[in-house]
């Protein structure tokens, strides 16, 4: 193969980027400034907007996490389709402090005790139990606490925090280190014993952020869960950037068809295997049927939340699964554009499953009868309407504003291709079969 | 660590070699695997080997015989553990069935080329370990003149299996993937089956080979179709490799049991399949490469590769042994707490740290690059590995089962003579088959190995310089 010489101006964001930044902040300050009237306006203690906030945050930090994956998979594999776009996901990665930083809001729940008798908690009903199952979830004091679960957060951050550094890092390094491999060597390295820690935190956070929001509920499958999103959001995202800035004569000639194809391909595979998660979970639960278990997907099939449930099974598995299965759709950036926004979008739909529903289930349960009992049934408030309006939208919509201002001034302070990696050749010069 | 300097393992990492030592063409590939098959006589080990083999065949078929005659009471069998080794025996053989697809389809797709030098090998294993997989069910039902009516057969009866049943998505889940597996196997032997019999130089030979290559002529054509075919069937057998095992895994996690119904079962069984799979054909591919000259084709590098996936499927593998044991106490749920604490610290302790010394501890070695290019390391590892798959699933079925709801029933599940018989006798049908198909068939993919050798890149020959 030739020695490539690429053109610098091709992998240098310049003007695009600062006025990325400039328009995102403003639109993402704009919206949370709506946001937070919103929220006020509500008159419920902030409770509606903390639910949102929740949702806006794990999906910034979803396509955060998605990011640390993508790198460190690329690294412990060898790969070399990928090595135009790593660093892409590398200046992804490089958001954690921002991602920290938008996750302080959320300490307002965490500490203050507003609604702890009705709720047991403006968020997270373990901070203050109460009501059927309080001492079941006393009995998990020792982990769900404040202050194991601000240290944990802490630690997760710090671990996040540090692999983004040192990859970020080490990527640079490679950049103007010549004929040298040693930082692309060391790359190699450290992936894989990062990987875990990486699935560790991971998982944990799920347990933390998402699944705690119904302390009484558990699912070991659920950290898998979270992470097959994480990962749909980081290929999407990566397409979309792509796009974005192939559309400003950017990384034009580095990155083609074929490597669209194949973030098209883990796309459909994590779609693929997002839906055998959430089977997996779902079968065994309703199989088993066991009340402690069942209530968790109670909720989500009763008023208002039933048809929640079968648009996430249409719109976010069927849809796109027979969406995304063509060659030509993966192949071409126009369609491909189209299912990353989707997926995206699918993905919030996701996380607004997982969270919302918490926020209208009744505080003590409903008291029906069910074969001629009276039960009381974890479900939500009789006669709630569904919590879809602008908070809905415009929180999620301003935290990824800011987060994509964010990568934007990364992005600025550097080439946005890893332009000395040792695999880059072949990186260019790959097709598929 | 940028300090260090680079060994050229390292820059082999970054720049690979090829992937067949000593750069043979392609006559000297067809000679050294075809070759094999016309050798008048294999090594001596084969036929110790094959003695070995028809003997623990010969057990089998003494103890399935006699089960048939006298039932289903002289296994270990009893109540509370319904469920006791054929079980066990049958989880284990179709995890071993997991790595031929994974390597042939899911490698595929992958674009990693070293898979060429050992899907062969790995599919042919993956279809014997499911013949004995399938052999323990079958033999489970008691009456096996009745296994029949496993399958939605219309009758005059108008008996129908238990749609909800998992254990009839077994039969499906595991047909189709014997099915599948079995045409991906045979299909891209067809180009090599058809090279041995232009090479044939019997009648006999050039008949029985003529027959199965089904007329190839290699025609470009003939490729064309082909090449279209491993592709479909790939992407058709990924999702296979995920659903065989889940389902399986679906047969525990469906029930109520305490230990068994947790939601992670699916990818964790999976994970758990090919790192057992993976484990088997380590264990299978050091003596064959040996044996019959194969080393430079199936080099020290496919074998590193094997033990890198067979270090991540572990570690998998430990994350729901951690998340399982974290759920327990987390669920607040007194039962579930105590299958796990009896798990670890109960009758069957012995059992339980067996399997998660196997399984997590001992491949922790292969962090290490010396050791796990090394064959007096790998070994003892790869067969320890086996062994602690094995246990798996014996923890999983017999500590939930012996200590159930009603503790008035507990007690501890002794095998008898017969199940470990039986359960030695499998490996006599594994091995069986497994001789003969390496005696009589091409157990590397030659065309498919040929297709990585440099030659075959118009760029030529030397590794790509000043990258």
């Amino acid at each position: 193969m030739e020695n490539h010489t690429i053109d610098p101006a091709t992998y240098t964001l310049g003007e695009h980027g600062a006025r990325l930044k400039r328009n995102a902040t403003s639109v993402g300050v704009l919206a949370l400034a709506i946001s937070a009237y919103l929220g006020f306006a509500e008159g419920d203690a902030w409770r509606h907007f903390f639910h949102d906030y929740l949702l806006g945050y794990t999906f910034v930090l979803s396509i955060a996490l998605g990011s640390v994956f993508f790198v460190l998979i690329q690294h412990i594999t060898g790969s070399f389709w990928s090595t135009t776009v790593r660093r892409v996901a590398e200046t992804v990665m490089a958001q954690f402090p921002l991602v920290m930083l938008m996750g302080l809001p959320l300490l307002y729940p965490l500490l203050s005790h507003v609604g702890q008798d009705e709720f047991g908690g403006l968020l997270w009903p373990w901070l203050h139990p109460h009501g059927a199952h309080a001492s079941l979830i006393e009995g998990k004091h020792a982990f769900l606490n404040v202050s194991f679960f601000l240290i944990r957060q802490v630690f997760y951050f710090g671990v996040w925090i540090l692999m983004a550094r040192y990859f970020n890092k080490k990527s640079v390094e490679q950049d103007n280190s010549g004929d040298d491999v040693r930082p692309t060597f060391a790359m190699r390295k450290v992936a894989a014993p990062s990987m875990i820690l990486f699935a560790i935190t991971l998982t944990a956070a799920s347990f933390d952020l998402l699944m705690s929001l119904d302390p009484a509920w558990f699912s070991t499958i659920f950290g898998v869960y979270y992470f097959s999103g994480c990962v749909i959001a980081i290929f999407a995202f990566l397409a979309i950037t792509m796009d974005w800035l192939q559309d400003r004569n950017l990384m034009v000639g580095v990155f083609n068809q074929e490597h669209y194809h194949d973030l098209g391909k883990f796309l459909f595979a994590f779609v693929f295997f997002w839906g055998y998660i959430a089977f997996s979970q779902f079968m065994l639960l309703w199989y088993a049927d066991i009340p402690e278990e069942t209530g968790w997907y109670l909720l989500r099939q009763s008023d208002p939340w039933t048809n929640v449930s079968w648009a996430l099974l249409i719109l976010t598995f069927v849809i796109p699964f027979l969406g995304l299965l063509s060659r030509h759709v993966k192949r071409s950036r126009k369609t491909l554009k189209f299912w990353a926004w989707y997926m995206l979008v699918a993905h919030l739909f996701d996380l607004y499953y997982l969270i919302l529903p918490q926020f209208t289930k009744a505080a003590n349960g409903v008291d029906i009868m069910v074969d001629g009992k009276m039960q009381n049934i974890p479900i939500a408030e009789p006669g709630t309407s569904l919590p879809l309006g602008a908070m809905e939208v415009l929180i999620p919509v301003g935290l990824f504003c800011l987060f994509v201002a964010g990568v934007a001034s990364t992005a600025g302070k550097r080439p946005l291709l890893a332009k000395n990696d040792p695999l880059l050749p072949k990186c260019l010069g790959f097709h598929n079969i | 660590m940028a300090k260090a300097e680079l060994t050229q393992l390292d820059v082999e990492a970054i720049y690979p070699a090829n992937l067949i030592e000593g750069d043979p063409s392609f006559t000297q590939v067809t000679q050294e695997v075809a070759g094999i098959t016309e050798w008048p006589k294999p090594p001596r080990a084969w036929y110790i080997a094959f003695a070995i083999a028809l003997t623990l065949l010969g057990i089998l078929g003494a103890c399935l015989t006699y089960l048939v005659v006298t039932g289903v009471g002289v296994w270990g069998n009893n109540q509370p553990v319904a469920w006791g080794w054929p079980i066990v025996n049958f989880v284990f053989w179709v995890g071993i069935g997991h790595a031929g697809t994974l390597i042939s389809a899911v490698l595929f797709l992958f674009r990693q080329d070293w898979r060429t030098s050992i899907n062969r090998f790995a599919e042919a294993m993956t279809i014997f370990a499911v013949a004995c997989a399938g052999l323990f069910p079958a033999v489970h039902v008691g009456r096996i003149w009745f296994a029949y009516w496993l399958f939605p057969i219309p009758n005059q009866m108008s008996m129908w299996p238990n749609f909800r049943s998992p254990l009839l998505w077994d039969v499906f889940a595991v047909s189709t993937y014997a099915t599948v597996s079995l045409l991906f196997w045979y299909m891209g032997m067809i180009p090599d089956l058809a090279t041995i019999r232009d090479r044939a130089n019997t009648k006999i030979r050039r008949m029985a080979y003529g027959v199965f290559s089904l007329g190839w002529s290699g025609s470009n054509r003939h490729w064309h179709r082909y090449e279209r075919a491993y592709l479909l069937l790939a992407a058709l057998a990924t999702p296979l490799v995920l659903s065989v095992h889940s389902v399986v895994s679906f047969d525990f996690a469906v029930a109520q049991t305490p230990g068994w119904h947790t939601t992670i079962f699916p990818p964790y069984f999976v994970a758990g399949a090919v790192f057992s799979g993976f484990a088997m054909v380590v264990t299978l591919m050091v003596p064959a490469r040996q044996f019959f000259g194969l080393k430079h084709i199936v080099t020290m590098r496919h074998l590193e590769n094997m033990n890198k996936v067979i270090l991540t499927t572990g570690m998998i593998v430990g994350y729901a042994y951690m998340t399982e044991f974290f759920m327990a106490w987390y669920s607040g749920n007194q039962y579930e707490a105590f299958a796990f604490v009896n798990r670890a610290f109960g009758p069957y302790a012995w059992a339980y740290w067996t399997m998660v010394s196997c399984n997590v501890l001992f491949p922790q070695l292969f962090w290490f690059r010396k050791l796990r290019r090394n064959l007096w390391v790998m070994y003892p590892i790869v067969l320890l590995v086996n062994v602690g798959m094995w246990f798996e699933r014996f923890v999983i079925t017999v500590t939930s089962l012996s200590r159930d709801f009603v503790p008035s029933s507990w007690q501890y599940f002794k095998p008898t003579a017969i199940d470990m018989l039986t359960f030695l006798g499998s490996f006599g049908l594994f091995a069986t088959l497994f001789l003969l198909f390496v005696r009589f068939l091409p157990m590397i993919a030659v065309a498919e190995v040929k297709t990585v050798l440099p030659t075959a890149h118009a760029h030529g020959h030397k590794k790509e310089e000043g990258e």
